[in-house]
């Protein structure tokens, strides 16, 4: 059995990187996909995500970016991919670090959190998923509310029995609070006392659901 | 209880429902003036606004247990008002909204800085009649009543990205306006 | 219409500090808000408590008799038609029954939401919607101005999840949305924005 597995693994690996070259072929310079997917491989072997990277390689294309600056960039992914890693396992995450995550914490990084408030919100959520508590948190960050602040009101709402997406409307309940014209401090003490009966974001009306259409290439589940 | 010692919103709700009926009256006092200075801007007439808020809060009594969170209340309101009025210039033929409520005529003796504001509002009032009704909706719910996006999401339905390109247009057409008459 | 600065939107909007602005979009600002400010006396209403407690303190009538009272209450209700046109109509409401039409919209699983789209282009003549939900691929999910005015928009199922995008305008401008709440660097030297789905049926 184990003989069989290992026949698979290696048979699945250029299985795989001609996938990511089928992918790229056509879409991304052609003097830049043997670089990207070189990178592609060495995130494979270190356990990081690869989605990312290629995505970043496919924008570029579509971007008309040259070849050069389409490698850049999904080098510079894959830092922030490895940084996210790193910062995962640092705030208490055996690896092999779940890839989704990676790839949420590096959104966090690239939207500006501090790593330190990063590996806070990791902390206080000992298991996946993360991304509506990182995202909140940025949220505040994004209109300039104290990080750590922000960190505090998020993790706060997650003692209060707070997860996934109601996280990312105790953010909003501040931000709006914000452009009621109170003070961010004001803000956050506010939305504090309401916790955990921060109002909920607006489903979509049934006009919407109804206009609404799948991308081209997308199966119904 | 908020800070003044008066019963928070919730409260009264809570007490409405017990069955003390009176206890409805606070409610009133507290939001009709928001509440009718927002119908008059949409609807144009103070008169229909007034008649449009009280239906509103007639309402909002008949139906005060589907207050799902009382906390919001004035939010809940606004969506109540909010929707009469569009049912009310849905059945007016022609989009304008007419100024029967002209800013009084300022006494000669007042200042100059009277007359002066009285011309301001009259031409604010008339930018904002030329708006359609939902951009007027949007601005005067957010800059004239104070509401954040978040908020009048709640009120009308509609998503914050919506509600931000009719604000955005709104502020576009007043400040065009006031140049105009700078 | 010509659109404004768009650092004016954004400090109206809370979204950057007024100080950070130059001192003639400050004034536009103000000048705004002093607009506005004018229209936010709030006289008193005599008389609306009264009017409506008094409406309050009646009775409410029983359900029953409401219903026997809508009944019993002659409304005007007429219709000339040939019997003709009538058996047509007949069928036609048979027909809607059993197969009807219209879109009723996507049926959604269990952790699909739906992306809302909007932007105002004037004078474009296509806007879509690009990003990682369609492997940046452009052309593919496109917005509508169905009023023509210049205001483009799409809906789109996608599984909940975070997504980066742009919009392509004329199938060559890209361009960030403006009016989307977060925002991140693309590596390219712009900015994509982000849009995070959430599963509707929850």
């Amino acid at each position: 059995m184990r003989f069989v597995l290992l026949v698979l693994a290696l048979l699945a690996t250029p299985l795989a990187a001609q996938s990511v070259r089928d992918r790229l072929e056509g879409r991304v310079p052609a003097e830049a996909i043997p670089a990207v997917d070189s990178l592609v491989q060495v995130a494979a072997q270190e356990n990081l995500p690869t989605e990312p990277l290629v995505q970043k390689a496919l924008e570029g294309g579509a971007k008309q970016v040259v070849a050069l600056r389409v490698v850049a960039a999904v080098q510079v992914s894959l830092t922030q991919l490895r940084d996210a890693r790193d910062l995962l396992v640092r705030a208490g995450d055996l690896p092999p670090v779940t890839p989704g995550e990676v790839t949420t914490v590096a959104w966090a990084l690239r939207r500006g959190l501090p790593a330190v408030v990063v590996g806070r919100i990791v902390g206080a959520l000992p298991r996946p998923p993360r991304a509506a508590a990182v995202h909140a948190v940025a949220d505040l960050v994004a209109h300039r509310f104290d990080p750590d602040s922000g960190a505090d009101l998020i993790i706060d709402a997650i003692h209060q029995g707070l997860h996934e997406a109601r996280l990312l409307d105790v953010s909003t309940a501040a931000i709006q609070e914000l452009q009621r014209g109170r003070s961010h401090a004001e803000a956050l003490a506010l939305v504090r006392q309401e916790l955990p009966n921060v109002p909920a974001a607006p489903k979509p009306t049934r006009a919407a659901v109804v206009r609404a259409r799948r991308p081209p290439g997308q199966q119904p589940p | 209880m908020d800070v003044r010692g008066d019963p928070s919103d919730p409260e009264v709700v809570a007490r409405v429902l017990g069955g003390d009926a009176e206890a409805f009256g606070l409610v009133i006092r507290r939001h009709e003036a928001g509440l009718v200075r927002f119908a008059t801007r949409m609807l144009g007439s103070r008169d229909a606004a007034v008649d449009a808020v009280a239906e509103s809060f007639m309402r909002a009594y008949r139906h005060l247990a589907s207050c799902r969170d009382p906390a919001r209340l004035r939010t809940w309101l606004y969506r109540i008002v909010a929707n009469r009025c569009k049912s009310h210039l849905a059945r007016r033929p022609i989009a304008d909204v007419p100024l029967d409520d002209a800013p009084p005529v300022a006494d000669p003796a007042d200042s100059e800085g009277a007359l002066e504001r009285a011309e301001q509002v009259a031409i604010v009032e008339r930018a904002l009649a030329q708006l359609s009704p939902e951009k007027r909706e949007a601005f005067v719910l957010k800059h004239v009543e104070g509401l954040s996006y978040q908020e009048m999401a709640a009120v009308t339905g509609e998503r914050i990205p919506t509600l931000k390109m009719r604000v955005h247009r709104a502020r576009e057409a007043l400040l065009r306006v006031l140049e105009d008459h700078a | 219409m010509n659109p404004i600065d768009s650092r004016i939107h954004q400090a109206l909007d809370g979204e950057i500090a007024r100080d950070a602005l130059p001192p003639a979009l400050r004034r536009t600002v103000e000048r705004l808000e002093a607009a506005a400010g004018l229209l936010a006396a709030a006289a008193p209403v005599p008389g609306l408590e009264a009017r409506v407690m008094a409406v309050i303190r009646q009775p409410a009538p029983s359900r029953t008799w409401r219903v026997v009272r809508w009944l019993a209450t002659p409304h005007t209700v007429m219709v000339r038609i040939r019997p003709a046109w009538s058996l047509a109509l007949a069928a036609v409401l048979v027909l809607l029954a059993l197969f009807p039409l219209g879109d009723r919209g996507p049926m959604l699983g269990e952790h699909e939401g739906i992306a809302q789209f909007v932007g105002r282009f004037p004078g474009a003549r296509s806007v879509h919607v690009v990003g990682s939900f369609n492997d940046w691929r452009t052309g593919t999910i496109a917005l509508e101005d169905r009023d023509h005015d210049g205001v483009w928009r799409g809906v789109v199922v996608l599984p909940a999840g975070t997504y980066e995008y742009m919009f392509v305008v004329d199938g060559e401008l890209w361009v960030p949305d403006h009016l989307a709440e977060r925002q991140v660097a693309d590596n390219f030297g712009r900015e994509n924005s982000i849009v995070i789905v959430r599963a509707v049926r929850r």
